[in-house]
Formats: C-alpha cells, structure tokens, sequence
C-alpha cells in the first residue's frame, strides 16, 4: 500500500466570516498548532498524536479506489474558544500559584501568643487614649481655678470679738459675720415663733450659737443693711427700713424673709470659718 | 515558647480576664505615661519653672 502523508491533527482559527463556498475564512490556518501543555503532568494537550482522530479525517481503502474524507471545520477538542488569531497575550488558563507551604504554622500554638499580645496591646492603647480624651473633655465642663479660687472665703474667728460685727465679701456679696453674746443667742432663742413673718428657730439658722453667718443682702430690694441698729438690736435697712432680729430673722418692714444664710463650715484645727 | 504558652494561658484564654487585664493594663500605661511625661517635662524645663525658683522670691520676701 502507498504511503501517504496524514495530517495527524488539525486546528482551524474560528472565524467570523465565511468564505462564498461556505467554508470559515482561515487565512492563517496553523495545521501543526497543539494546545499549550498546562503542567499538571497530563501530557500534551490536544488529539492523540499516534493515532489520527476520527474528527480532522480519515483515510479509508475500501475494495474499490482510496476514500479520504476531510472535516474542514472540526469541533474543538481542547480549550474551547482559544482564540489564535488576536493580538493580545494569550491568558493562561491556570497561573501558577506560589509555594506558600514554608509560610503556614507548624501548628496552631506557634504564632498565638503573639497575636493576642498585639491585639492586647492595641486594645491598652484605645483604652487609655479614650480615658485620656474622655477626662480632658469632662475638665472643660470642671470649673476653673479661679473661680474655685474665688468660691471660697476664710475668716479668722480670733480676730472677732463678742458682741462685734463682721462684713466680709464672698462671691461679691457681703456676709455678715456676728459673734454673738450669750444675752443675745437667749434672746433669739425665746422669741415666739408665732410672731414671725418668715417663722424659722435660732437653732436652725446658726452650726455655733456664739457664731451668726448670714448673707448681708435685704431680702426686700437687695440693700446692705447696717448692723447693731433697728428696733430689734439686729440689723436695720436704711432703704426701706426693714428691721431684723438679733438671728437676722426679718420682724418689721416690707422684707418679706429672713436674711439668708450662705454654705459656711468651722475649721476648728486653724480657727478659722470658711464660707462657700 | 514557654513564655508565651503561659501567656496566652493565664491572660488571653479566657476573654473575660483578657478584657479586664487590657484595662488594668491601660490604667497602668496611663499612669506610668503620664509619670514619664512630667519627669521629662521637669527635667527640660529646669531651673524655669516657679516650684524651681520659689525659694528665692519666698525668702527674699519673707513672708
């Protein structure tokens, strides 16, 4: 039998166009094209290169003649669609992925201890940098130093003798600081309570009985009254003329209350009286 | 190793006590920063500040 050369494989270029006598326009068939091996150790891809497919051809002897049949355009066998004839680089269908194998852990225990150190660590830092940013936006609502400076009076009690007044000026109103004899805290103490416009105890509007602390404002208008004057040996307003007991309590006149009284504590330790 | 077993053992095993020992453990930063600050802050600004140079105006006034 002669021999005859056999195209083993064949590989037409899809196409969009096609020729008038039906076949697809292939200008630059490549008839030795394989598709390109993708190293998973399978071999070479494509047809079979030792025995012709039956899709690219046959070469048949029957009793009469020789019968050789040829698929001008046979279905791809491998990768579909890979388009041979563009200009752009073929993408490869698998890329090769790195190693990773000398990156992963030994085991689980190698690389933890380290982890939650650093997200403790992060954690330690949040933390106090929002103490910090919460404080120092509370401190802006605190009041300043000055004002707290200014809040606060001290009289030394030593210096006032029985039966003598004292005017000092605490957040810019006087007080009045009165160091009373034993006569007159009897006095405040036995008046009928009954007979009061604003009625309130001695007990209740003095810590010390010898020691009356009141703020040295007229309830009626706001004046200043004067001290050791008025028809009830206390304090008289010149404005109005307001009369106030020997307790500050009001007993005569248009004021409607008693003197008021300011926050005020005794530091026995350095005798002294603080107000505010 | 040894070291960090025991840590993550004693601290970071149990969220609850991970949790409080991050606020401990801020509470301490946020002292031993705010020491660390002002030691610096002394140290740089010697010789300027008023508790630096108080005795020679309280002395010299007397009062």
């Amino acid at each position: 039998m002669a021999s005859y050369a056999i195209r083993k494989s064949i590989n037409l270029a899809p196409t969009v166009r096609a020729l008038p006598n039906g076949i697809p326009s292939a200008p630059r068939l490549n008839l030795v094209a394989r598709a390109p091996s993708d190293g998973h150790g399978h071999g070479a891809a494509g047809p079979r290169a030792d025995v012709p497919t039956r899709l690219t051809g046959t070469v048949t002897s029957p009793s009469v003649g020789l019968v050789s049949k040829t698929f001008v355009a046979p279905p791809p066998t491998t990768h579909l669609h890979q388009r041979l004839i563009h200009t752009s680089v073929a993408v490869k269908d698998a890329p090769q992925v790195p190693d990773f194998t000398p990156y992963t852990p030994k085991d689980e225990t190698t690389n933890r201890a380290m982890s939650y150190f650093m997200v403790g660590s992060l954690g330690v830092l949040s933390a106090s940098v929002a103490q910090s940013t919460i404080t120092g936006f509370l401190e802006t609502m605190a009041a300043s130093a000055d004002v707290l400076a200014l809040a606060k009076t001290e009289v030394e009690l030593a210096s006032i003798p029985e039966g003598k007044n004292v005017i000092i000026k605490w957040r810019g109103k006087p007080v009045f600081i009165r160091h009373r004899t034993p006569d007159e805290i009897e006095e405040a103490r036995t008046v009928d309570l009954k007979a009061l416009r604003d009625p309130q105890r001695d007990e209740d509007r003095v810590k010390k009985p010898e020691w009356l602390v009141m703020l040295g404002v007229c309830t009626h208008l706001g004046c200043v009254p004067i001290g050791e004057s008025g028809d009830y040996g206390g304090w008289f307003c010149p404005c109005h003329g307001s009369h106030y007991d020997i307790s500050g309590r009001a007993r005569k006149g248009p004021a409607p209350l008693n003197l008021e009284i300011p926050p005020y504590d005794f530091n026995d330790a350095e005798g002294k009286l603080v107000v505010g | 190793m040894a070291f960090a077993n025991a840590f993550y053992n004693t601290i970071a095993k149990r969220n609850s006590v991970f949790v409080t020992s991050i606020f401990a453990g801020a509470f301490a930063f946020n002292v031993g920063f705010d020491v660390a600050v002002t030691n610096f802050w002394d140290r740089w600004n010697q010789g300027k500040q008023w508790k630096d140079i108080r005795s020679r105006y309280v002395e010299a006034s007397d009062s």
